[in-house]
């Protein structure tokens, strides 16, 4: 017994040490001298899905010929833009690029967009006219907005009532106005239905920008006005609330008539379901959304806009031999976050290789912890251990959770402190991006 | 009164068939090739040998849910709603539940669309059936699988506040075009508890729902809803009218306590 | 007999509360007990660059279904540890240091036993302690730094 637990250590041990790429001849994969592939993936989307899987495909199997299709020649983070709204972050600190991948990795990465997918010859169509064959396609194309779902809220309106749900000049938008609000203004956040991009999300913007408004605008209010009676880690936020804040932020709920169906955004005005007009002077409306365009293109989603995946694998249940990872998937109960993005990029990439290989996969595992600042040492915490059983994916039991009510501050300050890290770990381990400690 | 009594009658010969009869359902379904409630004995005892037409009922709700608290279905009929031809009957159920009622909503031709949508609780991941009767006598039905999650990232406060209950909310439009539909919003502060419940001292907390929903244009009923305790707290009904000429509109919900909620609307007609 | 008192240690440290000295004595301890294996490792893991390293070595014979998923896992640790777990932040490294020590950590965390933890102990009861030992192992073995030269 004891015999051979050491041996099962020792040759964990040895297959640590020799790095990734040794596992896989072990399991059969086929790792070619002389450079001859082991088979062409292409990936779309630079985000936290694309960039892990093309680090991964590589790190698990280096003859992999991997080319990662991304328009931007940088990548902004969606998590930590709410710091950079309420004024504790600049900016540049959300950018990575993709100098690691190419040049530590041999990704070959495309700064196009990807237009169109042609499944029966496996071709993936760029702008610029040309055309990219895969053995395998890889899809991490974040999400669209759904322009037109709420009333007048359309690209135009983004111009006066900013969404800033996608990362870019949407967000520095915002953070003029609120730069520009006069102190006593009201700041109104639009918060969608289930299922969109990183739930506690509009929670923690509301904190960020109450955090400054405390410091700069202290007369001013923030008022929720949301499309679900609930949210992620709702208790927490609403502690943390009265906690730093008093009763600067309300929240309204769709029983209480927080459901806005109208927006204007020439007057900065929302009309709720039974009639309730609000008039903002700083309006951010986070609308309904549904996958990234080419994830349409390539007919992988389904009427919710969200594409349907086998969940061992990501594989698209409706296009063989294409997956599809991140937000754009329905895998609930996995939240759509950039930590899932990443987490799902990994066992995706395993179910790749494994399938060009012929090979079985190992059983899949997926992890999760989103942390949301609610001061800037104020820190909560939701997390979550995956598993597939009996074809669908669930929580693994008595896993997870959220960060305990009535902590103290140590304890607050210390998860604040974390999802700081966190921000540091995993735009290292996804872009190679080194922060300074 | 007789639509409510029909409703309870109905209802009565659901619960005595419908659970027992679901477990064999699945089996014989398969083996027919034919939808799995088509055989639950209480669907065909309402059907009495007819056979529903299949998709003639839309039933617009999300395929994945990740709170099955609350989940907005809608189901439609086209009709032409006319005194001769219209839906007098729509019945909701949702198999997978403790009790599979969800709802039973009686028109007239005053609805002017045979549209309804609400806020349902699904218990688990399963089928969620309409059945429709037409003035005429025929049957239609639709059906939509559902699956419930229970997301990661939404931990949702059990807490119900309830300083409120009782508050109503309505929208009517503010003009409607004689005899055109134009659709009526309402919702009602309730927690709908479904009896299903222990206190913290382990006390099973007793049944109180809103039973009863009913909408008059002066003296013309619009449309009448049964609720079953599977409607999600906080009872959502969106339903249309179509009415000729200006009135004013009654809404009233009814406790199953007999408490009763009564709000009225003028209706203006151009 | 010391990998036995490391573990126990796990389990009285929250008896004990005095974490910031322990763990420090009980690294020396650990690098001692496993520096066999380590070295073992270290020559195998000490490339010029991880990516290298990705291709330059000879696989282990046989790899089972197990192993291929304690790597998995191991990759998804990445996200808050740095890539193989080398990145030392607020966050604590993992690659490199001594078994027992993360064995009993990671078993302490998953009974509830560590004091101030946060997401860890939510974490840790998502796996097996068979897991858990696997994944302390596989960190252990890996080198501090994946290139010499590099700021990490």
């Amino acid at each position: 017994m004891i015999k051979d637990a050491m041996n099962r250590r020792q040759s964990l041990k040895l297959m640590g040490a020799a790095g990734l790429g040794t596992m896989l001849s072990a399991s059969g994969l086929p790792v070619f001298a002389g450079g001859a592939s082991a088979g062409r993936v292409v990936i779309v989307g630079g985000g936290f899905g694309g960039a892990t899987a093309a680090k991964y495909l590589k790190r698990l199997s280096p003859s992999l010929d991997v080319t990662l299709v991304e328009p931007q020649p940088r990548y902004i983070t969606c998590p930590f833009t709410n710091l950079y709204l309420g004024g504790i972050r600049t900016f540049e600190t959300l950018w990575h690029d993709f100098t690691e991948l190419r040049e530590k990795y041999g990704v070959r990465v495309v700064h196009e967009l990807a237009e169109d997918v042609d499944v029966d010859r496996r071709r993936l169509k760029l702008a610029g006219g040309e055309d990219v064959s895969w053995d395998r396609l890889l899809l991490s194309p974040g999400i669209d907005l759904r322009w037109g779902a709420l009333e007048g809220y359309d690209e135009a309106a983004a111009e006066k009532a900013p969404h800033a749900w996608k990362p870019g000049e949407q967000s520095r938008l915002l953070r003029r106005q609120l730069e520009a609000m006069e102190d006593g203004g009201t700041f109104i956040l639009v918060a969608p239905d289930n299922p969109f991009r990183c739930p506690p999300g509009p929670y923690e913007r509301v904190s960020m920008v109450a955090n400054y408004f405390k410091n700069h605008k202290p007369h001013s209010k923030i008022l929720i006005l949301d499309a679900k009676d609930g949210f992620s880690k709702q208790g927490l936020f609403m502690e943390g609330w009265r906690e730093h804040y008093g009763d600067m932020i309300e929240w309204v709920g769709r029983s209480n008539d927080g459901g806005v169906m109208r927006v204007d955004a020439d007057t900065l005005e929302v009309e709720t379901e039974f009639g309730t007009v609000h008039k903002a002077a700083v309006l951010n409306v986070v609308p309904p959304q549904k996958a990234g365009f080419i994830a349409d293109r390539a007919g992988v989603i389904d009427a919710s806009g969200w594409a349907p995946i086998h969940a061992r694998s990501f594989e698209s249940q409706l296009v063989e031999g294409i997956y599809v990872i991140g937000d754009a998937t329905q895998a609930a109960p996995m939240p759509k976050s950039g930590f899932v993005a990443s987490t799902q990029a990994k066992v995706t990439a395993r179910a790749i290789i494994a399938d060009l290989g012929g090979d079985t996969p190992p059983e899949p595992s997926w992890v999760n912890t989103c942390y949301s600042l609610i001061a800037p040492e104020w820190g909560i915490s939701i997390a979550g251990v995956y598993e597939v059983h009996d074809g669908l994916i669930r929580e693994v039991p008595g896993s997870g959770g959220v960060s305990p009510m009535e902590a103290d501050r140590s304890f607050r300050r210390k998860e604040a402190e974390y999802a700081r890290a966190w921000y540091a770990a995993i735009t290292q381990d996804v872009w190679g991006t080194r922060f300074a400690f | 009164m007789q639509s409510i009594i029909h409703f309870s009658r109905v209802s009565r010969l659901l619960a005595t068939f419908l659970v027992g009869l679901l477990h064999s359902v699945h089996t014989v379904a398969a083996q027919q090739g034919r939808p799995a409630w088509e055989r639950v004995e209480a669907i065909q005892t309402l059907l009495n040998g007819a056979v529903p037409r299949p998709e003639a009922v839309r039933l617009d709700l999300p395929s994945v849910t990740q709170d099955g608290s609350s989940v907005l279905v809608t189901a439609e009929i086209d009709s032409p709603m006319t005194p001769d031809n219209h839906v007098e009957e729509l019945y909701l159920f949702a198999l997978g539940n403790p009790s599979p009622e969800l709802a039973e909503i009686r028109f007239t031709p005053l609805a002017g669309r045979a549209s309804v949508s609400t806020r349902i609780r699904l218990d688990r991941s399963q089928t969620v059936v309409a059945l429709a009767r037409t003035s005429g006598g025929d049957w239609l039905s639709g059906s939509r699988d559902v699956r419930v999650t229970v997301s990661g990232c939404l931990s949702r406060d059990a807490t119900y506040q309830a300083d409120d209950v009782m508050q109503t909310r309505v929208r009517v439009p503010p003009r409607f075009k004689a005899g055109q539909a134009s659709d009526i919003r309402t919702l009602i502060n309730h927690p709908m508890e479904t009896g299903l419940r222990k206190d913290a001292a382990g006390q099973p907390i007793p049944e109180q729902i809103i039973e009863l929903f009913q909408a008059r244009l002066d003296d013309a009923p619009v449309l009448t809803v049964r609720l079953h305790r599977a409607i999600a707290a906080n009872p959502y009904l969106v339903f249309h009218m179509a009415p000729e000429q200006s009135g004013e509109l009654t809404l009233s919900w009814e406790e199953d306590t007999g408490e009763t909620t009564v709000t009225t609307a003028e209706i203006r007609v151009d | 007999m010391r990998l036995a008192q490391m573990i126990k240690w796990g389990a009285s440290m929250q008896q004990s509360r005095k974490r910031y000295i322990i763990p420090v004595g009980l690294l020396v301890a650990g690098l001692c007990l496993s520096a066999g294996v380590m070295i073992a490792g270290m020559t195998l893991a000490e490339p010029e660059n991880e990516y290298e390293a990705v291709i330059g070595e000879a696989a282990p014979e046989g790899a089972t279904p197990f192993e291929q998923r304690i790597q998995m896992i191991a990759m998804s640790c990445a996200a808050c540890h740095g890539t193989d777990g080398r990145l030392q932040t607020a966050i604590p490294l993992l690659a490199a240091q001594p078994a027992a020590v993360m064995r009993a950590q990671l078993l302490a965390f998953k009974q509830d036993q560590m004091p101030d933890a946060t997401v860890m102990p939510r974490l840790a009861k998502g796996y097996t302690d068979e897991e858990l030992e696997a994944l302390a192992d596989y960190f252990s073995a890996l080198s501090r730094k994946a290139n010499p030269g590099s700021a990490l």
